[in-house]
């Protein structure tokens, strides 16, 4: 019994160790970053770096946002992110709404299904090599409609599984008792079905957002000038220059994690059933 | 019965009514592409048709087993490091964690790092390792384990372990959390027949808790793979694959070969290259996926 309890208290130990060492592997680079952000210029050409600001100052973000106008590539990414997410959600739901709801034969279900599994190993550069080509002749490079295009695109296969395990979890009786009332199939989908399955799209719609908000590949390659330039975009033109503004680099860093962050206290429950295609879900 | 009938074969009407458009139009835009970079990867710039050239050129630089090989390392490095870390987490927290308020803080923390845009973790990485404002360094100075200067991204070895623990900082979190979540399927009553049975906690791991695991263990090496073979941004921010070629991944190279130097019929080639081995590689490991396709 004695040895049980030592063992116990050896694992305590063990773990308290583990979160620590953790939480100072995740909590110091983001603290590394703010402090970075709310340091001013000449703080940075201080003989010694500082780990705490001596002048914390918001210089930085006004710099980056203002003066090198980057509050543009910021509503460009709204634009961007927005539109993705609606077309993904609509094309989304007019995939898993029939798979769903009405009857289809099961090899075709888990056809679509498994093609849009598919689409999830599908790697981007290999797929922007053609599509740049498309972009060029369709003469959409440089405008935020390419990127909304291939953004859809590339979300789909997590909406459709999304969506897909929303939509089964809601019982047919229920459109079935609307449909017996003398409702149309579009009124037992507007007025029943989407207010019973609006969290889980919801929660989609934000994950989607995120991701499009993250990309950068695409965003670098189909995009020239601050007409459809997304904000990762212009946070890469700030570290590759031949001399780092630090401070910049990392009020740009600060701004590019904060609405993901933010939306994720929303979204936090489903992030993980997004991620796995649905297979692990928080109860 | 009639009614009944007519009903359903209505439903199916609309439900294909739906459907169609819908996949067809999603199928061209997938599809067209494909034609197109097959076109691309047999032709020149102008478009004369060229044959297999294009191909031998590909498959023949040097530079692209490089980039195969940088690949792989990062792979092997960030895989077995992500799972291992990963697990273990998963497993000291479900084992002694008991307080539902700190599991649920774990929890929130734990996804923070998944929906970070990668570009912005890169910036983080930056101001840790880069020369002159990099905080390793001076942590390491102000510790006084090293007086000297480490140049982390100047250096092959030493860079690819800097891009590599990018991903691990990222993509760990990701691991413990679908395997911790793993672990509360696991049913409380074999644990404690097992424990009665006198079990340690590698045999409650082994003949028990892993029985549950092995399916997500599919899974995340098939989420993280298809990731990890796509891996670009980070790296790009980091080191932009250097220093030389050290960090230059697959992802990396293809760019450079399409946008640096402007050799669409390579770039071309080595995609089909490319969609053909992953669409092989999916094949193998989407039958053993464990999910719910019905």
């Amino acid at each position: 019994m004695r040895r049980l309890g030592s063992v116990i208290l050896a694992r305590s130990a063990l773990a308290t160790l583990a979160l620590g060492v953790a939480g100072v592997l995740y909590g110091f680079p983001i603290y590394w970053l703010v402090v970075t952000s709310l340091k001013s210029k000449a703080e940075l050409f201080a003989s010694s770096v500082h780990l705490v600001p001596h002048q914390p100052t918001l210089a930085a973000y006004s710099s980056v946002l203002i003066d090198r106008g980057f509050w543009v590539l910021l509503k460009n990414s709204v634009i961007v992110c927005f539109s993705t997410v609606v077309v993904t959600l609509v094309v989304g739901l007019l995939i898993t709404y029939p798979l769903t709801r009405l009857p289809v034969p099961a090899r075709l279900r888990v056809g679509v299904l498994n093609w849009a599994l598919s689409l999830r190993f599908l790697p981007p550069i290999a797929v922007v090599i053609p599509y740049f080509a498309i972009v060029r002749t369709l003469q959409i490079y440089d405008e935020p409609i390419a990127l909304i295009g291939i953004y859809s695109l590339f979300n789909l296969p997590f909406a459709i599984w999304m969506l897909k395990g929303f939509l089964t979890e809601i019982p047919l009786e229920l459109e079935d008792a609307a449909l017996v009332d003398g409702a149309t199939r579009w009124v037992a989908f507007w007025r029943v079905l989407l207010p019973l399955a609006a969290p889980g799209v919801m929660a989609a719609g934000i994950i989607i957002f995120t991701f499009a908000w993250s990309e950068f590949l695409f965003a670098l390659i189909l995009t020239a000038t601050p007409n459809a330039q997304t904000f990762p975009v212009g946070v890469q033109g700030l570290v590759t220059q031949f001399e780092i503004i630090w401070n910049d680099m990392a009020a740009a860093g600060v701004i590019a994690m904060a609405l993901p962050l933010i939306l994720m206290v929303i979204g936090r429950r489903y992030i993980v059933a997004g991620l796995t295609f649905g297979v692990i879900r928080e109860k | 019965m009639r009614a009944g009938r007519r009903r359903l074969s209505r439903d199916e009407r609309l439900a294909y009514l739906i459907l169609l458009p819908a996949l067809a139009a999603v199928f061209a835009i997938v599809t067209i592409p494909f034609v197109l970079v097959i076109i691309q990867s047999l032709s020149t710039q102008d478009g004369t048709f060229v044959g297999s050239i294009n191909y031998s050129r590909a498959l023949g630089n040097p530079l692209l087993y490089e980039a195969i090989r940088s690949t792989g390392v990062y792979t092997l490095i960030v895989l077995p490091i992500e799972i291992l870390l990963g697990l273990g987490f998963a497993l000291l927290v479900h084992r002694t964690v008991r307080r539902v308020g700190l599991r649920a803080a774990i929890y929130v923390l734990a996804i923070m790092p998944l929906v970070v845009p990668p570009v912005a973790i890169g910036v983080v990485a930056r101001l840790i390792y880069a020369p002159g404002y990099g905080v390793l360094n001076v942590i390491l100075d102000r510790v006084g384990i090293m007086h000297q200067e480490i140049n982390w991204l100047g250096d092959p070895t030493l860079a690819m372990l800097a891009v590599a623990s990018v991903d691990v900082w990222q993509w760990t979190p990701f691991v413990y959390l679908v395997l911790f979540s793993g672990l509360q399927t696991v049913p409380r009553e074999s644990v404690e027949a097992a424990q009665l049975d006198g079990a340690g906690g590698w045999a409650q791991f082994r003949y028990i808790d892993l029985h549950y695991l092995r399916p997500l263990f599919v899974l995340i090496i098939f989420f993280r793979l298809a990731d990890v073979l796509r891996v670009f941004d980070h790296v790009f921010i980091l080191t932009g694959g250097g220093p030389g070629t050290a960090t230059q991944l697959l992802s990396l190279y293809m760019y450079r070969v399409e946008f640096k130097f402007f050799d669409t019929g390579q770039a071309a080639a080595l995609a089909v290259v490319v969609l053909v081995s992953f669409s092989l590689l999916y094949a193998l490991i989407a039958r053993v996926l464990p999910l719910e396709r019905a």
